[in-house]
């Protein structure tokens, strides 16, 4: 089973994600957090469970955006080496720069179709992000197409 | 009294008024000489008091003239201010804009991605319980949703071709050139199209933004090429020197690199030669080309971040070309 994080406000986002796994064909368990507060209380509980596979994090979210939450993972040293993809709207360039440079291991485009949506996440879970060296710049914004 | 006694005193009175006479004679002597001393102290005076006439005058134009320098300075000093003041004005406008523009193009983004995925899954999902109308209607309704992706995509492109750092480099155009072609290289082989890159001279150039504009133009010669002639794009650049003759805006004395990019599509009407680097103008209607009328102004702003001169020459049927002048130093 691979454990999946998503972090995400927009309710319509988080239900496209949530169907968008049942067309997997690996299985998957998905923990939903609703902004960037629930997302770390929920890792907190991480001392009792296996670490997820990869957090998926959204940037514009309440209370405590994903920025914060990627400086926070990254300088936590029982979070720091989960693999956090962005997961935006929108592909700003200095957004791109700031979340490489806090160390995020890759960033993608919210895509503007189901299918793709599903393309996305498969592409997403068939890297090798445990451990890996930091993704070189180049590669770090996925297109997916 | 003796005779004797009586002659001495008689000299003595004469002595006496001779001496008097003397000293009446010396005194009108010294009196002339003192009038005269008069005289040339009062002809002094009456100079002095021309010179100090002349020196009041002198010191008033003087306070006028300070005063006048006073005003005109004041004067001066607020048009300066104004000045700074509007500039800051047009700054703050500017960035408002520009931060307008790029809030509002990025909260437009999401729900019309909820659109475009809803669509996507009601055909994909649901078609089996939509009749071939309603599956059309879902089908436009996407296709709307996707020219208007691509709308605020360029106009995203264009509120930060001003916003992103700007860092001057000597690049090869060549090199750029070929990367945007790798891009349409699809579009390319499609339309059998040829772009022909001649001579090649460099300019201190903003990486992607030039990019940028090399891929609006070579994108906008593929796209308005004629639906039934291989299009073919001539791409070049040589040095000159700034004229007048040569362009009003150039800066005489100036050295440009002067690249040209012209094809042989469907060009325009020549009285369109400046509307067409407008926002949003455009001159065909979505039914035979799409579009945005965002690609150019993008191209025309990235030139004047440059400083340099754009000028596009066509005509209906015939071609279209573009003349880019940038400063080489």
């Amino acid at each position: 089973m691979t454990n999946i994080f998503l972090a995400d406000d927009d309710a319509d986002d988080r239900l496209f994600f949530e169907d968008a796994l049942k067309e997997l064909a690996i299985p998957t368990e998905l923990t939903l957090s609703r902004n960037g507060l629930e997302l770390m209380s929920n890792l907190e509980t991480l001392t009792h469970h296996p670490p997820p596979h990869v957090i998926f994090l959204d940037l514009n979210m309440p209370l405590k955006d994903g920025l914060q939450c990627l400086q926070e993972i990254r300088n936590t040293p029982k979070l720091k080496d989960i693999p956090v993809v962005i997961f935006s709207t929108t592909a700003n360039v200095d957004t791109v720069n700031k979340t490489y440079e806090q160390g995020a291991n890759y960033y993608i485009c919210k895509p503007p179709s189901f299918a793709l949506l599903v393309k996305a996440i498969e592409r997403v879970l068939s890297l090798e992000m445990w451990q890996a060296p930091k993704t070189p710049k180049e590669k770090y914004l996925l297109a997916i197409a | 009294m003796s005779k004797i006694k009586l002659s001495e005193a008689t000299k003595e009175l004469a002595f006496q008024m001779e001496e008097r006479e003397k000293r009446a004679a010396e005194l009108i002597i010294a009196n002339k000489e003192l009038g005269f001393q008069n005289d040339e102290k009062e002809k002094r005076a009456a100079e002095l008091f021309i010179a100090n006439k002349e020196l009041i005058f002198q010191n008033d134009e003087k306070e006028k003239r300070a005063a006048e320098l006073l005003i005109a300075n004041k004067e001066l000093i607020f048009q300066n201010n104004e000045k700074e003041k509007r500039a800051a004005e047009l700054l703050t406008a500017n960035k408002e804009l520009e931060s307008f523009t790029y809030i509002s193009s990025h909260d437009l983004q999401e729900p019309l991605r909820k659109i475009q995925t809803f669509s996507t899954r009601l055909i994909s999902e649901e078609s089996h319980n939509l009749s071939e109308r309603g599956k059309e209607y879902v089908l436009r309704m996407n296709e709307a949703a996707n020219r208007m992706q691509n709308l605020i995509a360029d106009l995203l492109t264009y509120s930060q071709s001003t916003t992103t750092e700007q860092k001057f480099e000597s690049i090869s155009l060549k090199a750029i050139i070929e990367d945007v072609k790798k891009d349409f290289s699809e579009d390319i082989a499609n339309k059998n199209a040829e772009i022909k890159v001649q001579e090649i001279y460099d300019a201190p150039i903003i990486r992607f933004q030039f990019r940028q504009l090399l891929y609006n133009i070579i994108g906008n010669s593929l796209k308005f090429s004629k639906p039934d002639v291989a299009p073919e794009i001539l791409i070049w650049s040589r040095i000159i020197i700034g004229s007048n003759d040569i362009n009003a805006k150039l800066k005489a004395g100036q050295a440009y690199c002067h690249l040209t990019i012209s094809d042989n599509g469907i060009g325009f009407m020549p009285q369109y030669k400046e509307y067409i680097f407008e926002l949003f103008k455009r001159l065909h209607d979505n039914e035979k080309i799409i579009g945005t009328g965002i690609g150019l102004a993008i191209v025309k702003k990235i030139v004047e971040n440059h400083n340099g001169v754009i000028t596009a020459t066509g005509e209906l049927n015939n071609g279209a070309s573009f003349d880019i002048y940038i400063p080489t130093s």
